[in-house]
C-alpha cells in the first residue's frame, strides 16, 4: 500500500544541536502512528518540519505521493495536513468558530459564519460531541479546547492530523474519549500522528518509531512489543519504572487547611471548602486536570494569596494571612509549576538564583551589602551535592538545560526549607534521569521528616510516590484516598467530577 | 455659575466638545488598531506633534491646508515605520522605543521649527486654516445646527471613523486577523500567516492617524506653529483607548467626556472664576489619573499587548 | 535574499557594548549632520564649534560638568526605575517638585546658618520628588494606574502648579518675569572655583552616583530591585513585598530627580522660574538608557550630554545651528543606541543551508 507519508533522511539542525538526524519513517493511510521519545529527542521538531512551521535542512518528504516543501504552516493545511500543538494556539475571548476561520485561505472579506457554522455542527455531530460553536474559548473545557484543536483541521478537510502530547491535560476518561474520536477518525481514513512519551497511550498505536537523541532507533508494530521494551528503545537502558518507597510511620499533623475558599472576579468557587491534612514523613497526592484550582491552593499554601474563609495551620500556627516572606522563615519550600516564569530570574546568576528569597539572611550579609564570598561559597556546595551541570556559578540560568534549572530549583527550597515542600508538576518537561532525581530527592526528604505536598498531572507518579491522593475538581476536594487503595478508574472519574 | 447656563454658553461648549474630541478621537482610534495588534505604540504624542508641524510647514508652501493634512498623516506614518521597525523587528523593549520616539519629534520639529522661522525670515509664520464647512439645510437647525452641522471636514471624518473602524474590526476578516493575534499572536502564526507585517500595517495605521490628529491641532485649529503643540494630546489618547476598554464606541464616549470638560474649563475662565485657572488646564491630566483609577471592569486588554512575538 | 537571524550571546560583552556605543554616536553624528546640511547648515563648523565649546579648555569643561550635573540626577534616577522595570518618565515634575520644596525651605528657614541651611534645603528637595514620585508608586499597586500615564500626567500637572506659584503667591513683586524673588544667599551653593560656574552641586552628584552603584551593585535591596525587574512574579514568590518595592524604589528614584532641581535653583538660577526644567528629565532618561542603566556609565553619558549642551549653546552663538539640534541629536543617539546594543546582546549570524 503507498505510504500517505513519507519521510527520507530528514534532518533539522539548530545552531550547534541536531534536532534530527536523518530520519526516515512512513505513515500508511488510516493508521494512528505514534512518535515516541524523551524530552528533547526530537519528536516535535519532526513534526514541525511536516507542519511546514520548520524546513529541514535535509532531506525530503513525501505527501500524497508528491514531494512536498512547504514554506509555512498554510501550505500545509492547504494539502490537508494539520497539527494539535501542546499549548494550543487558541483566542481565548473569542468563539469557537472564530478561532476556526480566522486566518483560513478563501475566508470572504466579510466575515460570514454561517457556511462554517454548518459544517462545524455536522462535524461535531459526525464524532459524538456535544458543542455549541458560538461558545467563547475561555468557556471550555481543556478536552474541549482540544477538540476544537482538531476541529480546526478537520474543518479544512485533513488526511493526516498531527498530535502532539495530547493526553496531558486530560482524565483518564477524557483521554478514552479523545481515542475513540481518533479512531473513527482511522476508520474515515485520516491518518494520525501521535507523538508522547506515555507508554498508555503508545500501546493504543499502530505502530511506533521510537526517537531517542535525534536519531530514529526503530519503527515497531505495537501490539508485538511490551511497555518496558518500548520503553528500553526509548531511553537506551534498563530502566525501573516503579521507585522504592519506604513503609514509614506517620508522623505528626504539619500542614492542615480547613473551609478554604477562595473567589475570583469569574468565579466564586476557585477553591471550595478545602480540608485536609498532611503529616510529617507524608507526600500527599493532588491529582486533577490542570485549571481545577491547583494552582490557587499552591499560591494560598505559598502566601501569596489570602483565603476568603477558612484557616491554614503549620506546625499548629495560624498561617493564613501570613505572607510569602515569613512563610518561608518557617520553613516552607515550594517548586512552582512553571520554572523559568515563577520559579528563576533568567538573567541573573546561577548562584543569585540559589539566593533567592534568602538574600536578606544575615549568613548572606555583611551589614548591608551582600557576601559575595558567603554565596560563592554556599553556590559551590549546591552545584557540586545536586549536580548542577553549569561552567560557572557566576553564568546565566537561561544558559542551563530545563534539568539543570529545575535542579537549581529543587537545590535551593531543600536548602531553605526544613518542614514542608510544596510540589507543582516539579517533573514537567524534564527527561528521564532528572525526573528520577527529582523523584529520589522527594523521597529522601518524606523519611528525613518533611510533610510533602505533590501536585501532578501523571497518576503514574502519583501513584508511585504517595501516600495519599486527594483529587480536585472545579476547586473542591472530590476524594481523600489512602494511596495504597485507591483505583485509578475511581481517580479518574473524580477528576472529571462525576 | 447661572452665567454659564445661558444657552448660548451652553451650545458654545457642546460644539467645543466636539471640535476638542477630534484629535483625541483619531488618535485614540489609530491606537486602537495597534493595540489590538499587540503593539504598544507609546510615541503616539511624537508622531501628533510631526504630523501638526509637517502639517504647518506644508500649509505654509502650498498654501492648501488639505495638502498640508495628506501630507502630516503620511509623514507621521513614515515616522512610525520607526516604531514598527524597532519593536517588530528588532523586537526592542516597546517602551522605550516609543518614548525614544516622542523625544526624537519634539527634537526634531523644534530644530526644523527654528532653522524655518530663520528662513522665512519672520517670527511667526502663519497659514490659513482649514475652513468649516457648514452642512447646508441641517446647520440650520437652532442649536443643534451650531452644535453639530458646523465643523471642518476632519471633525466629521473623525466621527466617520468610529463606525468605520468598528466595522473593520468586527465584520471584516482581517478585523478578526487583528484582534486575534493581539490576544496570541501564535495563533496567527500557526496558520500560516505573517504576524510581522500584519504588526506592521497596524502600526503605520497608527501613525497615520496620529498625524492626521496632530494635523487637525495645528492646520484645523491654529494659525501658528507653536513648539509642543499637542501638549500631551497623545497621551491624552492612550489613556482614552485603556478607559475605553479597547472598544471604538466606549472610545467615542471617553473622548467626549474628557473634550467636555476641556471645553468647559475654557468656558469658565473666560467668565472669570475666582479659582486659579491653572486648576482648570491642569484638569484634563487629573481626569486622565482618575479615569484609571476608577475603571475596574473587566479590562479587555489584548492579551499579548506590548510583548514582542518570539517564535519558540 | 540574506536573511539574518538573532543569536543569544552567552555573557554580556563589555567590549561589544563600547563597540556598539561608539557605532551609535558616530551614525547619530552623521545623521544630524544631514539634517544640518538640509536646511542649509555648515555641519562641519557645526560640530567643530560644539566640540570646542564642550570640551577644549578648562572653562568649555567647567561649563560642561555644570551642565552634566542635573543630567546626572535625573539619569540616576531613571536607572533605579528602570532597572526594576518601572517605567518612570516623572523625572521632569520630580525635579520641578525639588525646586519648589527646596526654594519653600530656603526661606522657611532662611534664619539658619548656611552649613544647616543647605543641608536642610537639599534634603527637602529630596523630600519633594520623592512624596511625587511615592505617590505614583502608590498608584500604581493601590489603583493599577500605570506608571508611565500617571508619571507623565503629574509632569504637566506639576508644570500648571509651578506656574500658578510664580504667577500668584511666589510671584516676585514687581517683577515682569514669572519668577519668584531670589533665593538667600546663605542657601545658595557655593562654587567649586572662583572663576567659574561650577558649584558643589557638582560633588553632590558624584556621591549620589556612588551611593547608587553601592546601593544597587553590592546590597541586598540592589539585589531586590533588580529582581523586581527582572521577574516580579518568581519575586513575589519568594517573598518580595512588591507593593512596598513600588513605592520605595519610585520614592529614592523621585528623590533623585529632584536633587537635579535643587541643584539648578541653587546653583544656577537663584531663583525659581519656568526655566527651570527645560527637559533635562527627559534627557535624563536617554542618558540612563546610553550609561547602559548603570550608575557609573549614566555618570559618563550624562559627562558626554552635559558636553553636548553646552556645546550647544556655543554652536548656537558662533554658526546660528539652533541650539534644538542638540535634542534632535540626543533623540538620534539614543535611537541608535538601541538599535546597536542588539550587537552586545546578540549575535547576527546569516542563515546558511545548515541552519
Amino acid at each position: 500500500m503507498e505510504a500517505l507519508l513519507k519521510v527520507e533522511k530528514l534532518t533539522k539542525r539548530f545552531e550547534w544541536v541536531v534536532a534530527n538526524d536523518a530520519i526516515s519513517f512512513d505513515i500508511q493511510k488510516g493508521e494512528i502512528h505514534c512518535l515516541l521519545g524523551e524530552n528533547g529527542a526530537g519528536k516535535s521538531t519532526l513534526a514541525e518540519c511536516i507542519y511546514g512551521y520548520y524546513q529541514p535542512d535535509q532531506g525530503d518528504i513525501y505527501f500524497d505521493g508528491t514531494k512536498i516543501d512547504y514554506r509555512s504552516p498554510r501550505d500545509a493545511i492547504k494539502s490537508g495536513i494539520g497539527m494539535v500543538h501542546q499549548h494550543f494556539v487558541l483566542v481565548p475571548p473569542a468563539s469557537v468558530i472564530e478561532n476556526v476561520i480566522v486566518g483560513t485561505a478563501g475566508a470572504p472579506f466579510l466575515l460570514d459564519f454561517k457556511g462554517t457554522e454548518k459544517k462545524l455542527k455536522q462535524l461535531c455531530q459526525n464524532y459524538n460531541v456535544d458543542l455549541d460553536p458560538h461558545t467563547k474559548i475561555w468557556d471550555l473545557s481543556v478536552g474541549q479546547q482540544q477538540w476544537v484543536e482538531i476541529l480546526k483541521a478537520l474543518y479544512l478537510d485533513a488526511k493526516l492530523l498531527i498530535l502532539d502530547e495530547p493526553t496531558a491535560v486530560l482524565t483518564p476518561q477524557e483521554s478514552e474519549q479523545l481515542f475513540k474520536i481518533l479512531r473513527k477518525m482511522t476508520a474515515d481514513g485520516i491518518s494520525i500522528i501521535l507523538i508522547t512519551h506515555k507508554l498508555n497511550e503508545v500501546m493504543q498505536s499502530d505502530r511506533v518509531t521510537v526517537l531517542r537523541k535525534g536519531k530514529r532507533v526503530d519503527t515497531v508494530i505495537t501490539k508485538n512489543y511490551s511497555k518496558n521494551e518500548l520503553t528500553n528503545l526509548m531511553v537506551g537502558r534498563e530502566v525501573i519504572l516503579d521507585v522504592k518507597k519506604d513503609n514509614l510511620p506517620l508522623g505528626a499533623s504539619m500542614l492542615r487547611l480547613e473551609g478554604v475558599n477562595l473567589r475570583d472576579e469569574w468565579n466564586p468557587h476557585v477553591l471550595d471548602d478545602i480540608s485536609f491534612t498532611v503529616h510529617k514523613n507524608e507526600i500527599i497526592g493532588i491529582a486533577g486536570v490542570a485549571g481545577n484550582g491547583q494552582k490557587e491552593l499552591f499560591e494560598v499554601l505559598v502566601g501569596v494569596t489570602t483565603p476568603d474563609t477558612g484557616k491554614v495551620f503549620l506546625d499548629d500556627e495560624d498561617i493564613t494571612h501570613m505572607n510569602p516572606a515569613d512563610i518561608i522563615k518557617r520553613g516552607v519550600g515550594h517548586i512552582p509549576q512553571d520554572r523559568y516564569l515563577e520559579g528563576l530570574l533568567e538573567e541573573f546568576s546561577v548562584a543569585d538564583n540559589l539566593i533567592l528569597g534568602s538574600q536578606h539572611d544575615s549568613c548572606f550579609k555583611k551589614g548591608p551589602f551582600l557576601d559575595q564570598s558567603k554565596i560563592a561559597t554556599y553556590a559551590e556546595k549546591c552545584t557540586a551535592e545536586y549536580e548542577i551541570l553549569t561552567p560557572s556559578i557566576k553564568t546565566q540560568v537561561d544558559h542551563l538545560s530545563g534539568g539543570n534549572a529545575q535542579k537549581i530549583i529543587l537545590a535551593r527550597e531543600l536548602w531553605q526549607s526544613s518542614k514542608v515542600l510544596l510540589a507543582n508538576r516539579p517533573t514537567r518537561g524534564l527527561d528521564v534521569g532528572v525526573i528520577e532525581y527529582v523523584h529520589r530527592q522527594l523521597l529522601k526528604k518524606r523519611s528525613e521528616g518533611y510533610a510533602i505536598i505533590l501536585i501532578s498531572e501523571e497518576l503514574e507518579d502519583l501513584f508511585n510516590l504517595t501516600d495519599r491522593i486527594v483529587v480536585m475538581y472545579k476547586g473542591k476536594v472530590m476524594g481523600d484516598f489512602k494511596t495504597e487503595a485507591a483505583k485509578i478508574e475511581e481517580i479518574g472519574l473524580l477528576m472529571a467530577g462525576k | 455659575m447661572t452665567e454659564l447656563l445661558t444657552t448660548q454658553i451652553i451650545v458654545s461648549i457642546l460644539a467645543a466638545t466636539i471640535r476638542i474630541a477630534c484629535p483625541l478621537m483619531i488618535a485614540a482610534l489609530g491606537e486602537l488598531v495597534a493595540e489590538r495588534a499587540g503593539v504598544m505604540n507609546l510615541g503616539v504624542e511624537g508622531m501628533m506633534l510631526m504630523g501638526a508641524f509637517v502639517g504647518f510647514f506644508v500649509t505654509h508652501q502650498t498654501g492648501s491646508p488639505i495638502i498640508g493634512i495628506i501630507a502630516a498623516s503620511l509623514a507621521a506614518m513614515v515616522f512610525s515605520l520607526i516604531m514598527a521597525f524597532m519593536a517588530i523587528t528588532l523586537k526592542l523593549e516597546q517602551f522605550v522605543t516609543g518614548m525614544a520616539l516622542n523625544l526624537l519629534a519634539a527634537g526634531l520639529t523644534l530644530f526644523w521649527y527654528r532653522s524655518f522661522q530663520k528662513i522665512v525670515g519672520t517670527s511667526v509664520p502663519k497659514i490659513d486654516l482649514l475652513e468649516n464647512i457648514k452642512i447646508p439645510f441641517l446647520s440650520e437647525i437652532p442649536w443643534l445646527g451650531k452644535i453639530f452641522f458646523c465643523h471642518n471636514p476632519l471633525t466629521y471624518l473623525a466621527f466617520l471613523m468610529v463606525p468605520m473602524i468598528w466595522f473593520f474590526l468586527y465584520r471584516t476578516k482581517y478585523g478578526l486577523e487583528l484582534r486575534c493575534m493581539g490576544e496570541n499572536p501564535a495563533a496567527i502564526d500557526m496558520k500560516g500567516l505573517s504576524v510581522d507585517t500584519r504588526q506592521y500595517l497596524a502600526v503605520m495605521f497608527g501613525g497615520l492617524m496620529a498625524g492626521l490628529a496632530g494635523a487637525f491641532v495645528s492646520v484645523a485649529s491654529s494659525v501658528r506653529f507653536v513648539p509642543d503643540m499637542t501638549a500631551g494630546r497623545g497621551w491624552l489618547a492612550i489613556v482614552i483607548v485603556i478607559a475605553g476598554n479597547w472598544r471604538p464606541k466606549w472610545i467615542l464616549v471617553a473622548s467626549l467626556v474628557f473634550a467636555f470638560l476641556d471645553a468647559f474649563q475654557m468656558h469658565v475662565q473666560a467668565i472669570g472664576f475666582k479659582i486659579p485657572y491653572q486648576i482648570f488646564l491642569a484638569m484634563p491630566y487629573a481626569i486622565a489619573i482618575v479615569a484609571l483609577m476608577i475603571s475596574r471592569t473587566k479590562s479587555e486588554a489584548p492579551a499579548a499587548l506590548g510583548i514582542p512575538y518570539r517564535r519558540e | 535574499m540574506i536573511k539574518l537571524k538573532f543569536v543569544k550571546r552567552t555573557h554580556n560583552n563589555l567590549r561589544w557594548r563600547i563597540l556598539s556605543f561608539f557605532i551609535a554616536l558616530v551614525s547619530s553624528l552623521l545623521v544630524s549632520g544631514l539634517l544640518m546640511a538640509s536646511v542649509g547648515q555648515n555641519a562641519f563648523e557645526a560640530f567643530w564649534a560644539l566640540f570646542e565649546g564642550a570640551f577644549m579648555g578648562q572653562e568649555a569643561i567647567m561649563d560642561t560638568l555644570l551642565r552634566a550635573t542635573p543630567l546626572i540626577f535625573t539619569g540616576l534616577a531613571t536607572v533605579v526605575a528602570f532597572r526594576a522595570r518601572i517605567w518612570s518618565i516623572g523625572q521632569e515634575g520630580q525635579l520641578v517638585m525639588g525646586a519648589i520644596f527646596a526654594y519653600g525651605a530656603s526661606v522657611i528657614f532662611s534664619g539658619l546658618p548656611s552649613i544647616v541651611l543647605i543641608p536642610l534645603v537639599i534634603i527637602a528637595g529630596f523630600m519633594g520628588g520623592a512624596l511625587l514620585g511615592g505617590f505614583c508608586g502608590w498608584l500604581k499597586y493601590r489603583f493599577k494606574v500605570d506608571e508611565v500615564i500617571s508619571t507623565v500626567m503629574l509632569n504637566y500637572i506639576v508644570g500648571y502648579f509651578l506656574t500658578y506659584l510664580l504667577s500668584g503667591p511666589w510671584r516676585s513683586k514687581g517683577s515682569y518675569y514669572l519668577q519668584t524673588e531670589e533665593v538667600v544667599k546663605h542657601a545658595l551653593y557655593p562654587v567649586l572655583m572662583e572663576e567659574y560656574q561650577l558649584h558643589i552641586g557638582f560633588l553632590v552628584a558624584i556621591v549620589t552616583t556612588v551611593f547608587m552603584y553601592f546601593l544597587i551593585r553590592k546590597t541586598s535591596l540592589g539585589y531586590d530591585i533588580k529582581a523586581l525587574g527582572m521577574n516580579p512574579t518568581a519575586f513575589r514568590y519568594k517573598g518580595a513585598n512588591i507593593p512596598k518595592m513600588f513605592v520605595l524604589v519610585m520614592m529614592i528614584s523621585g528623590g533623585v530627580a529632584a536633587l537635579a532641581g535643587t541643584g539648578e535653583l541653587l546653583g544656577v538660577h537663584g531663583r525659581l522660574n519656568m526655566d527651570i526644567s527645560l527637559g533635562l528629565g527627559f534627557t535624563g532618561i536617554i542618558v540612563a538608557m546610553i550609561g547602559g542603566l548603570t550608575s557609573i556609565g549614566t555618570f559618563f553619558a550624562a559627562f558626554l550630554f552635559g558636553g553636548l549642551v553646552n556645546g550647544g549653546y556655543v554652536m548656537q552663538v558662533m554658526t546660528g545651528v539652533p541650539l534644538s539640534m542638540v535634542y534632535a541629536t540626543q533623540a538620534i543617539i539614543l535611537l541608535f543606541f538601541l538599535c546597536s546594543s542588539l550587537l552586545s546582546k546578540y549575535r547576527i549570524k546569516k542563515v546558511t543551508d545548515n541552519d
